[in-house]
Order: structure tokens, then C-alpha cells, then sequence
């Protein structure tokens, strides 16, 4: 038995999968404690602990601690005269007109920021040497006595010659024994100090938060009778053995939206799909990422509550569009949707607690292309009357019916989709037309159909049970580890040898790390170059595979790069611009020996029969049909509603929808007139 | 909520002029993005001293992507000027505009605008814009001329004028003419390939825009977009009492003697308008403070539009549309050809200053205290074999405080929103000198209800003789101000160390280093705002706890630690 579940921020879902089929489970999530909601989902299952072979977890505990800034006391250490670096930032503001603007708040605060001295230069040389008796006699006693639960350590120039940071780490170490120590070279070995020392103390953060987080679980799950293997889910869309998750807690503050793509990818892998545009949307936001060739784009500038954290994640764009976003009239008579958000508290207007602002939910209790009586798979009732008291401002402001007011502020929604799919796609250099969208989450598959038009997207593949993907997500992930090597060397008539040498140093090590994990089996490997033009300060990264190393040339490399520099940047040099790399990065993956299915489930409602909708500005009749109940090789034409217990997708006219033999719902346009 | 909101709504259906006018802003803000990513000087690359924009076909800017306000502000008079020279209908596809002539629209020298004709199926349909901060463009010295007698001294002008890419630039007669004459050629010419690049991008999306929608859609969600903006920032205005509202400020010197240039600026509202006259500003000076008339209207449309409206509104040529400014010819804020210009950031925020001085009359709850509101640029170059080296870069400072909040504290000023240098990206660019320490100042902020942010410092050693040193600086004499009983911040000051003896350098200077020569920038930190007797004893404690505050200091000002 397999077993994914996944705390999100308002419900908490398992998927188990054995033997007997697929069991999909919902419980409200219990934020202070999400370990509760877990475990509630685990007993709400019926499933024994004992006869569970693979148990993966995702949850928000290491994001909300830094959210709310619920971690434990840290201090910051670095080289003499900078002390200020987390605090001085990037000296720009993100809002330029706000004459109030605040910084980022740091998660260690100035008293606790502490200096050694020490000097290393950009080329590794020691300029000053440590001053160990200094640190002895000022800095142990200033972080001892248990004032302190983590430190976190960035010295200048680390990147290159990490030699003062280990040796800090260690003394620390030895004399606080207690103490969490994390080292800026081991999280991330790029330039930049700030974005370092960020990355740093937020590791130094959440760690002791997730250390004693899986403790806790792994206890429960051993009085439960677990003997098997326990795995939590990172951001870079690979799961960790959970013991080796509690020295990598930084890794997991975005697990939660790259559990989704990964369970959408593997899915939609499952029919074929490799090129797939993932689209997201919940009660408050929407997440849409690209994964191209099955394997998701990562990126490694992701921010925090607007901190910088330079690790290896899934590149995920998140806009606030979602079933409970606000729909508005701005004080310049233009038509908004989100990103404030109704919540789920007081929620949307239908919800009937109280909420009395429009939301995109009841846009489409107003549409139609939401069933009342099929909320939530009929678990809860709702007010179409409110939802149109609610829409009824905003229609008179445009001289609008009610349907038509709902229905352009789902276009309106659809666009903001669009373009945050542009912005990781287009603006990429990637054309959406050579992807199929893939829509999951309560209310993306509702939203598909347009947004693919817009994008110019001629199929869709909805996963089953696409409400709780992110749950299954967890146990169709492989074992996933990143490391990264910074060499600032020209790519010149050695770069082919640069490379190959560069991959068998890390390939070396990550191999015994791997190992030491208990990470057995035919390990994969990918290669990335970070490189770019001499002269500039930010790299492209080009990708490689291992096996194509031996045969590839210094002009290969070199026309590999310009090739990827100007898909996105609209440039492309020649041969007189000299080209450089600057880090190399190397993923070792362990696939799943074999992939868990995922299938529909019943809705346990009365279906199949017509019904009325509005969309694209006029009232259609159409089909009310279950996901769980389409034949193989059966063709639903749109306008229809296709539902399952965790959401439903709406089918506009000009589409066709079937069910492919992996239990996707995929859907194909077939244009206006057809 | 006003009528006329409907009317103009009504021509375009309301989704498509939603998703055009967002497609728009977004375009912008990509091509703002790639140009500093491709850039290849630390002044671009790192310190983010460039913007972008998109225009209508007639020159009118639509959409911005939020960069320097100063680069932003008058766009569209530097477009003019170059449409006066050559008419847009003239131009084929490849052409470009150019100008960086402080005299004809443009700011100062190095800031170079470049504008490229959008073309669809043979027709124009709009421009997209580009400027950057070149390192140098020539002139007297590497990086900034502080002596400079004229424009002439301070570099290469480009007059508003047309170019061909594929004729002019890629090896052609103007990429040379440039190389041959700026000390920099490398990171210079790869920062113009970035601009071009950037104007391909913005192209190119508003082309996929107009065969979406069509011409004519596209024109009209254009004109919408700047109405938008213009309806809400009318309404801003029309909120306030009708009078006129005056407020002043001063530049420390100009670098040759000791008197301040005072800004004085008078403004009136009336209804939906606000004008803004500089009359009785101090006669322009023969050095580099003095401000071209489009740097003076920039600073007071960001003033304007930072105090009295929601920063939400998109700045747009709408926003231009409701305030009107004004200044004597040879003033120091619209000065006559060919006074030297380089330094106009520092009388540009005198200008911002004296603006939010006399709306601090009106509106005491939307305007902070001053702050820093200094552009503290230094230059420090070395000539090494036959390859000069140039490292340029600003320091802000503390924000004023606000009724609100305290000041932020060791930021870009209002005007600008340059970032930092990484101090591993100058250990790896420069073996000249050597950044040893950066940090916050304590007790630079003024103290009040709320307290200013604090300015910042940050120290540098020379590593090899014959090191030229340039810089211009403000705010060394005159502090930021506190509004409503809030306390001065604290003062700037540059600090040489050589041989053990430290002495303070003026403000606007150039000077050469030496080996072991230590020199240390500290920036002004903003003004308080409302008593200090009014600040809760927990956050003096808290400023204490974190040294933002001395403990001498919080009693000197506040009588008490807590």
C-alpha cells in the first residue's frame, strides 16, 4: 500500500493506493499542529499503518513558520563589517511610488546578527586568515547558554573557497552542541551575498522546525505499527527520505503547489504527455508551472514573503485568482478580479456566512457552470440568490445582465491565468502551442477550456481525481537530490573538458551521498550549466544529458548556449563574444521502480441528464455527465459539465471530451463551428 | 464613482480592454526585466539603473515597467524631441531613435533614450522605449567630471536624431563612432545591445497584441489605458482643497563655495488640476547641479503622484495630462545650454522636496518627512595598462517617516530605486579597491512619533596608487527634515583615512587615492514625524535592543529607554 498525503491550507487529502484500488480522503486541515489533520486523514481512511509499504508527506509546516514567523530564535554570523547584509537587502524597493514602503522582515533580527573576522577574496585566496581565539572568546559566548536554536553562516567569497565557513561550523559545533548549524556553501555555492546569507538563515530557521516536525510524525507513525519507508516531498519536485529531509528543511518551503505538478506530470506521463503547461487554481490562488519532456522547469530565484531562497525549485508563478477572489470595479471604472479574496471565511456570497462581496465562485453559480446541489460533491449547500444580489452592482455599472456581468468576470479571471502562463511560457521563450494544459485543483479544470483558447492550446488533460492531485503527487515522485559546483571559467576550446570534468567530480559525490541515503537502484543524472556572456551578472542555464557528454565539442557547448540565450532574451551573439560558465548543477534522480495508479471515483449523484448554462455571453443547453461513468472511446460534445468528487470540469461548446485509458479526461477543440 | 468611467468604458468591450491593457503592463515590465538581465555593466546589471516603456504611435506613454521614476517621468518629451527631428511617419523598420541631450528632452548625458517603431503588416503602431545609465560616455573624467564647465565636458551627446540598426549598429559607422570615444567600450556597447534586445521584446509583444485584437482595438485600448489613468489620479486630486501651497528646500553648494541653492516651489490646486511653478528657485550655477527642465518635471510628477495618489494607478502620459509645470529659464531647475548637468539628481530632489513641503500643508497625512533624498554617486576608476576600469554606483539612504510607519531604513531615495553592488561581485570585477564594510548608521534617523530610517555606510580600501576618485553628494550641510514636531536626521559625510589622520572630503569632489587609503561614505537617515514624547516605549526599546538607537541617543531625544 502507497500513500500520499498532502496538508494544504484548508483541507488536508490522502490518496492511498493498493492493492484493492484507489481510496481518496478529505479532512479539514488544523493549522496549528498539521500532524493532527494527518493523521486524522490516516485513521478517516480505514487504512492499517502496518500494511503501508510507502508513506509520502507534504505539508506547510516549514512555510507557515516562516510566513508567520513561527520558527525558533536564529542568529546570523558573518565577515567583519557586514553584519547589516540581511538587513541592507538589495537597496531597492519592489513598489517605487510607496512612500511607506517596509523591507522584507528578516528572520533573524539585528541584535542577533554577529561578525568574525575573517577575509577570503573572489578568487579564494585567504586575505585573514579566522581569528579562531576570537571566535572562542566573543562569538561562542555570545550564541551559548541556549540563547539560540539555529545559526546560520555566511561568510564572503564561501562560494569559492568555503574553507573559514567549515571551520567556523565546526568549532561552533563542538562548543554548542545543541545548536543547529547551517553553512551558506553547503545550501547554495552561488555569488551574491545577500541572496547567500538569505538562503542561509532561513535554512537555519525552518530547520529545527522540520527536524522536530518528523520526529514527531515518525514517533506517531511507529506506535501506529509503520515499518515502512517515510518520505517527505521538497520544492524541487522530488521527495527526500525523511531522515535525510532533517538537514535539508530549506528544500521544502514550496513542497505543497510541486506535489501538484509532479502528480499532474506524472498522469498526464501515464497517457503520453510530456509537454505539459500545469494549471492550478484553488479557493485563493492559482499556480501554473511548465513541464517540458515530463520533467517540471526549475528555477532557483524564488522568493519567500519577499526573501530571496537559491535552491533548486519547481518554477511556479502564483497570481491570486481563485474560486474565492473578489470580483471588483477599480476607481478608474476598470473591471477586476482578485487578488483579495473572500476566503474561506466569510467566503463566497453562495457560501451564505456573511460574505456579501462578488466572487468568481458565484460567477459560476450564476452561470451555471457550477451545480448548486453538486458543491463540493453535494456536501454543501449554497444560495444562488445571494450570489446574484452580489453580482448585481457591477452588472448595473456595465448596463449588463447578471449572466453577462459573471461571465466577463470568468474572462476577465481567464486572462489573468493567460498571463501568468505567458510569463513562465512566452516570456521564457517557450510556445504554449507545443503543450497540452493540464487544469487541476477545485477549480481549474472549470477554467481550462478558455484559458487554452487564449493560449492558443488545443488539448487539455484533466487527471482524475483532479481536486486531490497533489496527494498522489507525493507517491508518483522519484527521490530527488541537487548539488552545485560554482567554476568561473571561459568557454573556450577546453569547455567540452571543462565540463566532463566538472560532472565526474559531482557525479562522484552526489553518487556516495546518494547512497548513504539508502537510495538504491539505477540513479539518473541531468547536467546544468548556469552560463553567459563574460561581462554579464546573470546566467542561462543550459541543460545536458550525461550520456551526450563524451561526444560533444567546445562549439557545441558554446552554440547550445546562445541558442538558449536568445530564446529568451532575443539575442544571440556570435563567435567574437566570449561565453563563460559560471556553476554547474547536477540532479541525481532515483525513479520509482514502478508508478501508482491513480483513477476516478464515483460522484454518488444523479447524472447524465440536460442542462442549462451561460457562457461566452449567451445561454447553451448542454450535458451534465460523471468522469467516473465515461466509456472508453465515448465522446462527450460540449457545452457539459463533467463531474467528480473533487471538482468539475466545464466543457464549453467547440470542445469534445473522452477518457483516455489512464483515466484522464482529455479534451480537444474542435473550433466554433464544429 | 465617476460618470464618465461608463462612457469611456463602453466604446471597448470591458474584457478585452482588461486583458489588452494588463497584456500591455506586462510587456513592459518583461522588457524592463530582460534589459537588466542581459546588461552587462555592474551600473545596469546590478545596480538596476534602467526602465522601460511602450508607446502609442504617436509617442504617448502607455505602459512602464516600474523601474526609476526618475527615468521615467518625462519619456514622452524625449520622444518628442526626436518625432520634432524626424516625423515617426518617415521611419522604416530597423530605425531608431536616439537622445540623450539635456537640452532637447533629455536628462542628463549618460542616461540614453532609444526608441524603436513597432511595425504590424507595414503599419506603425506604436514605440518601444528603453533608457539606460551608461558607466561613461566619455568627457573629462572616468565615470563623472565634477568640474566639468559645460555639457560639452560631461561626455557624448546624442541629439535627438534617427539611426538603422542593420546600417548604423552591429559593427556599423555608429557602434564605432561610440566605442572610439567612451572608456568602457565593452560593458557600454553590450549595455546598448541590451536596449535593442529589450525593444525587440516590447515589439514584438505588442505585434502578437494587434494581430489578436486588430489595429483599431489595440489603438483604442491604448488611449483607454491613459485615460485610466488620468480619471484616477483627477479624482486624487479633486479631493483636496482648492489654494496655493508653497515649500522649499536647498542643495548644500554647488561645490565651489559655501551657499545653499535653494528650490522653491509654489503649488496650486484647482479642482482636478495641480500646477507647479519654480519661481524664485536660485539662478542656475557653473557646476554640474543644474537640472534639465525634463529631470524637473519627472521629480515633481513623482512627487506628486507618490503623495497624493494610490501607487496602484499605472504612471502614464494620463498622469501628465492633470499637472502642469513650470520654472524660469536660468533657474537652476531649466537652465540655459550648455550648463553642465551631470549631478541633477541632487537639485531634482529638492525639487520632490519642496513639493511634499507644501503638500504637507494640505495633505499632512499623505506626506512623509524628508529623507536622505540624495543620489550619493561615486566613481572609482584606475587606468591600468590600456584599460580603464570604472566602478560607478549610488548609495540612498533613511526614508522620511510617514504618520504611520518609521522611515525605511538604508534605501534608494524616491526618486531612484537603483539596487546595490554585491560585494562579491566587486571583489570579482575590481582589483582596484576592496568594499571592507557596509552597514546601517545608528541614530541617523530622526527621532519622532516616528522615527526616520536610518542612512547607511559603506567603506572602501584602495588597493593601488594613482586611484581616481570622483563623486557628487548632498545633504552634508542641510538635514532631511521632520515634519510635525519629528526631529532632523542625520547629515551625510565622506571620510578619507590615509596614514592614520581621517579627514572629511566635500560633498562634490575629485580627488586621487592611494594605496592603503581607506575612504567611508555615510549616507543622511530621514526625518521623524509628530513628537518624540509620543513614541511607545516599546519600540525605543526596541530600537535600542537592536542598536538602530543608541541608548545615549534615546535619552538625549526621548528622555527615556523605554
Amino acid at each position: 500500500m502507497r500513500i500520499g498525503v498532502e496538508v494544504g491550507g484548508t483541507f488536508t487529502d490522502l490518496v492511498a493506493i493498493g492493492p484493492d484500488g484507489v481510496r481518496v480522503t478529505k479532512v479539514p486541515s488544523t493549522p496549528a499542529s498539521p500532524d493532527e489533520g494527518a493523521f486524522e486523514a490516516l485513521v478517516r481512511s480505514g487504512v492499517s499503518l502496518a500494511e503501508v509499504d510507502d508513506l509520502a508527506h507534504g505539508s506547510t509546516v516549514a512555510t507557515n513558520a516562516v510566513l508567520e514567523r513561527k520558527g525558533f530564535r536564529t542568529a546570523f554570523v558573518t565577515t567583519r563589517g557586514f553584519r547589516d547584509i540581511l538587513l541592507l537587502q538589495r537597496h531597492g524597493r519592489s513598489r517605487i511610488y510607496d512612500l511607506e514602503y517596509r523591507k522584507p522582515r528578516p528572520v533573524v533580527d539585528r541584535a542577533d546578527s554577529f561578525e568574525v573576522s575573517e577575509r577570503v577574496l573572489a578568487n579564494g585566496d585567504v586575505e585573514h586568515p579566522l581569528d579562531v581565539e576570537e571566535v572562542t572568546r566573543e562569538l561562542i559566548p555570545a550564541l551559548g547558554a541556549g540563547r539560540y536554536e539555529a545559526v546560520g553562516i555566511c561568510l564572503l567569497n564561501a562560494y569559492v573557497n568555503p574553507e573559514h565557513e567549515a571551520a567556523l561550523r565546526d568549532l561552533l559545533r563542538a562548543a554548542l552542541p545543541d545548536t543547529t548549524i547551517s553553512v551558506s556553501h553547503e545550501i547554495t555555492r552561488e555569488f551574491r551575498e545577500f541572496e547567500r546569507a538569505s538562503t542561509t538563515t532561513l535554512s537555519a530557521y525552518v530547520q529545527p522546525v522540520i527536524d522536530r516536525y518528523i520526529s514527531r510524525f515518525q514517533r506517531r507513525l511507529a506506535d501506529g505499527g509503520f515499518a515502512g519507508r517515510f518520505s517527505i516531498m521538497q520544492s524541487n519536485g522530488g521527495r527526500l527520505p525523511a531522515d535525510a529531509m532533517r538537514s535539508a528543511a530549506v528544500n521544502a518551503l514550496l513542497s505543497g503547489p510541486a506535489a501538484g505538478v509532479m502528480g499532474a506530470a506524472r498522469q498526464a506521463g501515464r497517457a503520453g504527455y510530456g509537454n505539459l503547461l500545469t494549471f492550478d487554481m484553488g479557493g485563493t490562488s492559482t499556480d501554473v508551472s511548465v513541464v517540458t519532456d515530463g520533467r517540471p522547469q526549475l528555477t532557483h530565484e524564488f522568493e519567500i514573503d519577499g526573501l530571496p531562497v537559491r535552491v533548486p525549485v519547481i518554477d511556479i508563478h502564483t497570481i491570486g485568482a481563485g474560486g474565492g477572489s473578489i470580483v471588483w470595479v477599480d476607481d478608474g471604472g476598470m473591471l477586476r478580479v482578485g487578488p483579495r479574496s473572500a476566503g474561506a471565511a466569510p467566503g463566497p456570497a453562495c457560501y451564505g456566512r456573511g460574505g456579501t462581496e462578488p466572487t468568481l465562485t458565484d460567477a459560476h453559480v450564476i452561470r451555471q457552470t457550477v451545480r448548486a446541489e453538486a458543491f463540493l460533491g453535494g456536501r454543501m449547500a449554497i444560495d444562488p440568490e445571494a450570489s446574484r444580489a452580489a453580482f448585481e452592482p457591477i452588472a448595473r455599472r456595465f448596463g449588463m445582465s447578471l449572466e453577462e456581468a459573471a461571465d466577463s468576470a470568468i474572462r476577465v479571471a481567464d486572462a489573468n491565468v493567460v498571463q501568468a502562463i505567458q510569463l513562465i511560457s512566452t516570456q521564457r521563450g517557450l510556445d504554449p502551442r507545443d503543450y497540452v494544459l493540464a487544469p487541476f485543483g477545485g477549480a481549474g479544470p472549470l477554467h481550462a477550456a478558455r484559458v487554452a483558447e487564449d493560449l492558443g492550446v488545443t488539448r487539455i488533460v484533466v487527471p482524475p481525481s483532479a481536486g486531490v492531485i497533489s496527494a498522489y503527487g507525493l507517491i508518483a515522485s522519484d527521490f530527488t537530490q541537487f548539488s552545485s559546483l560554482t567554476r568561473r571559467v571561459i568557454a573556450d576550446d577546453t569547455a567540452a573538458d571543462v565540463m566532463r570534468e566538472a560532472f565526474a567530480q559531482m557525479r562522484t559525490e552526489a553518487v556516495e551521498r546518494a547512497r548513504s541515503m539508502r537510495l538504491d537502484g539505477e540513479l539518473v543524472l541531468e547536467l546544468f550549466a548556469d552560463m553567459r556572456f563574460v561581462g554579464q551578472a546573470f546566467e542561462v542555464p543550459v541543460g545536458f544529458d550525461p550520456s551526450e557528454l563524451a561526444g560533444l565539442s567546445a562549439q557545441d557547448v558554446r552554440d547550445r548556449f546562445r541558442e538558449a540565450h536568445h530564446r529568451v532574451y532575443f539575442f544571440r551573439g556570435d563567435e567574437s563574444k566570449p561565453v563563460e560558465f559560471v556553476s554547474f548543477r547536477l540532479g541525481v534522480t532515483l525513479p520509482l521502480a514502478e508508478l501508482p495508479v491513480l483513477t476516478e471515483t464515483e460522484t454518488g449523484l444523479p447524472v447524465d441528464h440536460e442542462i442549462d448554462l451561460f457562457d461566452d455571453r449567451r445561454w447553451w443547453r448542454g450535458r451534465l455527465v460523471s468522469r467516473a461513468r465515461m466509456r472508453l472511446g465515448e465522446e462527450v460534445v460540449g457545452p457539459a459539465l463533467l463531474e467528480d468528487p473533487t471538482s468539475t470540469v466545464f466543457l464549453p461548446a467547440g470542445w469534445v471530451a473522452s477518457r483516455d485509458d489512464a483515466d484522464n479526461t482529455t479534451m480537444i477543440w474542435r473550433g466554433r463551428d464544429a | 464613482m465617476p460618470d464618465d468611467g461608463i462612457t469611456a468604458l463602453t466604446a471597448l468591450d470591458p474584457v478585452d480592454y482588461a486583458v489588452i491593457s494588463q497584456s500591455l503592463t506586462a510587456a513592459a515590465r518583461e522588457m524592463g526585466v530582460k534589459l537588466i538581465r542581459s546588461s552587462y555593466s555592474n551600473i545596469v546589471r546590478e545596480a538596476q539603473d534602467a526602465s522601460a516603456a511602450l508607446f502609442d504611435r504617436h509617442g504617448n506613454v502607455v505602459a512602464q515597467a516600474e523601474l526609476i521614476p526618475m527615468q521615467l517621468g518625462p519619456m514622452s518629451d524625449t520622444f518628442a524631441a526626436c518625432a520634432a527631428v524626424v516625423p515617426p511617419s518617415e521611419l522604416r523598420p530597423g530605425d531608431f531613435y536616439i537622445n540623450n541631450d539635456p537640452y532637447k528632452g533629455g536628462q542628463h548625458l549618460q542616461d540614453v533614450f532609444i526608441f524603436s517603431p513597432i511595425f504590424v503588416d507595414g503599419a506603425l503602431v506604436g514605440f518601444a522605449g528603453s533608457v539606460s545609465h551608461h558607466l561613461d560616455l566619455g568627457g573629462g573624467n572616468p565615470g563623472l567630471t565634477p568640474d566639468a564647465a559645460d555639457v560639452h565636458a560631461e561626455g557624448l551627446i546624442f541629439p535627438p536624431s534617427v539611426y538603422n540598426l542593420d546600417r548604423d549598429w552591429n559593427g556599423g559607422p555608429l557602434q564605432r563612432l561610440i566605442a572610439a570615444n567612451i572608456r568602457a567600450p565593452e560593458q557600454t556597447i553590450g549595455d546598448f545591445y541590451a536596449q535593442f534586445a529589450a525593444n525587440a521584446i516590447g515589439a514584438e509583444r505588442v505585434a502578437q497584441l494587434c494581430r489578436r485584437y486588430g489595429a483599431a482595438k489595440l489603438e483604442r485600448a491604448m488611449a483607454d489605458l491613459i485615460e485610466y489613468s488620468e480619471r484616477r489620479f483627477r479624482a486624487a486630486l479633486a479631493a483636496l482643497p482648492d489654494g496655493d501651497y508653497y515649500g522649499e528646500d536647498a542643495v548644500d553648494d554647488d561645490g565651489l563655495s559655501d551657499t545653499p541653492l535653494t528650490v522653491r516651489a509654489k503649488v496650486s490646486i484647482r479642482g482636478d488640476r495641480i500646477s507647479v511653478d519654480y519661481d524664485g528657485t536660485c539662478p542656475q550655477v557653473r557646476r554640474n547641479l543644474n537640472c534639465p527642465f525634463a529631470s524637473t518635471v519627472s521629480a515633481t510628477l513623482a512627487a506628486v503622484k507618490s503623495a497624493l495618489t494610490s501607487p496602484d494607478i499605472p504612471f502614464n502620459e494620463g498622469v501628465k495630462r492633470a499637472v502642469t509645470v513650470s520654472a524660469p529659464k536660468g533657474c537652476l531647475v531649466n537652465p540655459h545650454y550648455p550648463a553642465p548637468v551631470r549631478a541633477r539628481m541632487l537639485s531634482a530632489y529638492r525639487c520632490f522636496d519642496a513639493v511634499l513641503r507644501a503638500l504637507s500643508e494640505v495633505a499632512p497625512d499623505k506626506v512623509v518627512a524628508s529623507g536622505n533624498d540624495s543620489t550619493h554617486s561615486l566613481a572609482i576608476s584606475h587606468l591600468g595598462g590600456e584599460k580603464y576600469r570604472v566602478y560607478l554606483e549610488i548609495y540612498g539612504g533613511g526614508f522620511g517617516a510617514s504618520p504611520r510607519v518609521d522611515g525605511c531604513d538604508g534605501v534608494d531615495s524616491a526618486l531612484s530605486n537603483c539596487t546595490n553592488t554585491p560585494v562579491e561581485a566587486t571583489d570579482m570585477d575590481f582589483d582596484h579597491f576592496r568594499v571592507i564594510g557596509y552597514g546601517l548608521v545608528p541614530d541617523s534617523g530622526g527621532a519622532g512619533r516616528r522615527r526616520g530610517g536610518l542612512g547607511l555606510w559603506r567603506r572602501f580600501e584602495v588597493l593601488k596608487d594613482e586611484t581616481n576618485f570622483a563623486c557628487y553628494s548632498d545633504r552634508s550641510r542641510i538635514a532631511p527634515w521632520g515634519l510635525r514636531g519629528g526631529e532632523e536626521g542625520g547629515c551625510t559625510r565622506i571620510e578619507l583615512t590615509r596614514d592614520g589622520e581621517t579627514t572629511v572630503l566635500p560633498s562634490k569632489t575629485k580627488t586621487e587615492l592611494r594605496r592603503g587609503d581607506v575612504l567611508t561614505i555615510y549616507t543622511a537617515g530621514g526625518g521623524g514625524y509628530g513628537p518624540p514624547s509620543e513614541r511607545e516605549g516599546a519600540r525605543i526599546a526596541s530600537d535600542i535592543r537592536d542598536g538602530y538607537v543608541t541608548a545615549q541617543a534615546a535619552m538625549a531625544a526621548y528622555g527615556r529607554t523605554g
